[in-house]
């Protein structure tokens, strides 16, 4: 079971911000992938989800082609992801935004819940019982009745990757985890991805956080205007020739990636500010 | 014993002395209504409908977050279904019962034939299309002279009966609606507290992201449409049963504008909130009968009120039936 990307590319109009990346994730394995602002890793992830068309090339999961799949789908086919900015059901209670997660696997079955109260407290305690499983794993448990929208900003983060956990996917997306965390959260957040890890799921993860991602991955990818740069260990990244002269070596390059990552943290500081 | 306990057990006691008082509350109403003189059971009967009627739109507009101008085109297309099927315009005299069954199918179909040309819409240009989408069947009613009768209706519609039980007095469309409305709010409840009212509700707060945990969205939205289009057709056909008349005046485009009005007012998404808002807008023109001219001002500065004091509705999302139950029982 591989993720594979086949000479990907995206086109906004006439600005090409993919162009021609092949690469192989593999199950097993947390793969990072990097690279400045606007480099093209949300594009990446958009375009694995469905959220956005590829203009070019193919994105395949085992044998099957995933590009060109209605979203719904592909989500269906398993693969889950979670947002640069979060995007949670807010009004929802935390328990209902993993519950919802059930719909493509219990719709079929949706008119013998509504007329036959028996059968749907067993459904009901069924999803309760794996959703509050997921909720205890990210130290969630206590807020199940809370609405989704109310949680502080760390929560809310946790929050987004349980929900794309519910359905177990095969292949679990995250566009910069750690985003707007301070550094007890950070590191809680790494204890939980690496947890995360399993043979029959393939993990990616974009980030800022060079901590979190060479302390994480086993696997990067390093993305630059749009091209793959360089793809390797967190050990040949840090010690790759190609990399340091290009990316990391230029004091511009690194400078680059840790603006990017103060940005995002004020950024989201203003959200987490509007929403307490 | 702390005082932390104290004070959750009499919020526990509160909130059962509230739920007890909201249920006795309705049971008298409901038992002493069809003892009043006519004029009375016939008010009723009038807001039962509205309540019909409000609990069907606000699938859509409550649980899934698409404002619908146009819901009482479905309202429509339930009475002329009775009105064709259970009159001498064309002779045909068929049993209420069958006609529900009809109505009902009539009903979805249309919800899902409005639907589809809507799905990529929301907000404001869903309402002016579905608002056009309201006038279109109202003014092909208007037109269609040789199925409708026009503008004048159709006249001496069968009385309903059920099992051989007449149904035409106004007590009797009382008993009548209140088994629907009844019935009707059981199921829509049961149905937000499934997994496809939960996935409703997740369309609502952000429908990419529903897609992004594999909702077809189009189904969902969809079965939306055709329940909340099989109520209103439900209440249209006992509107034309209990009237026995009807003419396209009478789905105008100021009834839906009520009906959402009933929504927002009463409480966004709230079954409970939907009697609220109903039983204001529908029986204090009644009180105030006697001050017509003033009445519209009067709504309107109530309304005003209420907008700036309780922008979320009346009663809110969370207090629904099953706070209702959950209180009486102290669980
Ligand atoms: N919807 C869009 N329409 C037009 N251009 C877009 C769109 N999304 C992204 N782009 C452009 O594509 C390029 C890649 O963007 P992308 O969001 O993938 O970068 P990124 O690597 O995720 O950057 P960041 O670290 O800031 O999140 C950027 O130049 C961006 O401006
Ligand atoms: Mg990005």
């Amino acid at each position: 079971m591989t993720l594979v990307f086949h000479n990907l590319r995206k086109q906004y109009g006439s600005h090409v911000a993919i162009d021609d990346v092949s690469t192989v994730f593999q199950p097993g394995l947390i793969h990072g992938i990097i690279g400045p602002n606007g480099a093209g890793k949300s594009t990446l992830i958009n375009m694995t989800a469905g959220s956005y068309l590829v203009s070019g090339g193919r994105i395949s999961l085992d044998d099957r082609t995933l590009s060109g799949l209605k979203k719904y789908q592909i989500a269906n086919s398993g693969v889950a992801r979670t947002y640069q900015n979060i995007r949670l059901f807010d009004q929802m209670t935390v328990l209902e935004n993993l519950e919802v997660c059930f719909y493509p696997t219990q719709v079929g079955q949706v008119w013998r819940e509504i007329l036959w109260p028996p059968f749907a407290a067993k459904r009901r305690i069924n999803r309760r019982d794996v959703c509050m499983e997921l909720l205890s794993f990210f130290g969630l448990q206590h807020y199940a009745d809370a609405e989704a929208g109310s949680l502080p900003y760390g929560r809310q983060r946790m929050l987004e990757i349980a929900r794309a956990l519910v359905t177990n996917p095969r292949v679990l997306l995250l566009d910069e985890p750690a985003a707007g965390l301070n550094h007890h959260e950070t590191t809680e957040l790494t204890a939980r991805l690496a947890e995360l890890k399993s043979p029959d799921r393939i993990m990616i993860v974009v980030e800022h956080d060079m901590d979190l991602v060479m302390s994480v991955c086993d696997r990067i990818v390093v993305m630059h205007h749009g091209k793959l740069l360089f793809q390797g260990t967190p050990a040949e990244v840090q010690a790759s020739s190609d990399v340091q002269l290009a990316y990391l070596g230029t004091a511009n390059d690194i400078d680059d990636i840790k603006t990017a990552a103060k940005d995002r943290r004020a950024q989201l500081g203003i959200r987490a500010r509007r929403r307490t | 014993m702390s005082s932390v306990d104290t004070s959750v057990q009499m919020r526990m006691r509160g909130g059962r002395l509230l739920s007890l008082l909201i249920l006795a509350t309705a049971v008298a109403l409901i038992i002493v209504t069809p003892f009043l003189p006519n004029y009375y059971v016939r008010v009723a009967n009038g807001l039962l409908i509205y309540i019909l009627l409000g609990i069907g739109l606000n699938i859509v507009i409550g649980y899934a977050g698409l404002l619908d101008l146009g819901f009482v085109a479905f309202y429509a297309v339930g009475a002329y279904t009775y009105a064709l099927l259970a009159s001498p315009q064309f002779d045909l005299h068929l049993p209420f019962l069958l006609i529900v069954v009809i109505a009902a199918a009539v009903g979805a179909i249309t919800g899902i034939l409005l639907g589809l040309p809507v799905l990529k819409m929301r907000g404001d240009y869903l309402a002016i299309v579905t608002l056009g989408f309201g006038e279109i069947i109202r003014i092909v009613i208007n037109n269609l002279d040789w199925l409708t009768g026009g503008p004048k209706g159709i006249a001496r519609l069968d009385k309903a009966s059920i099992a051989g039980i007449e149904l035409a007095r106004p007590t009797e469309i009382y008993w009548l609606l209140i088994v629907v409305v009844f019935a009707v709010a059981i199921f829509v409840w049961r149905m937000e507290k499934s997994i496809l009212g939960k996935a409703w509700a997740a369309i609502r707060e952000d429908q990419d992201a529903a897609r992004g945990i594999g909702i077809n969205t189009t189904n969902a939205k969809l079965a939306a449409f055709a329940t909340s289009a099989t109520i209103g057709s439900i209440a249209g056909v006992i509107f034309a049963a209990s009237q026995r008349f009807v003419s396209p005046d009478s789905f105008a485009l100021q009834e839906s504008v009520l009906i959402v009005l009933m929504i927002v007012i009463g409480g966004i998404g709230n079954i409970l909130g939907i009697v609220i808002g109903a039983a204001i807008l529908i029986l204090l023109p009644e009180v105030l009968r006697e001050f017509a001219e003033w009445r519209i001002l009067f709504l309107g500065l109530l309304m005003i009120v209420l907008i700036i004091v309780r922008p979320a509705g009346i009663v809110p999302r969370t207090f629904g039936p099953e706070k209702l139950i959950r209180g009486l029982f102290g669980k």
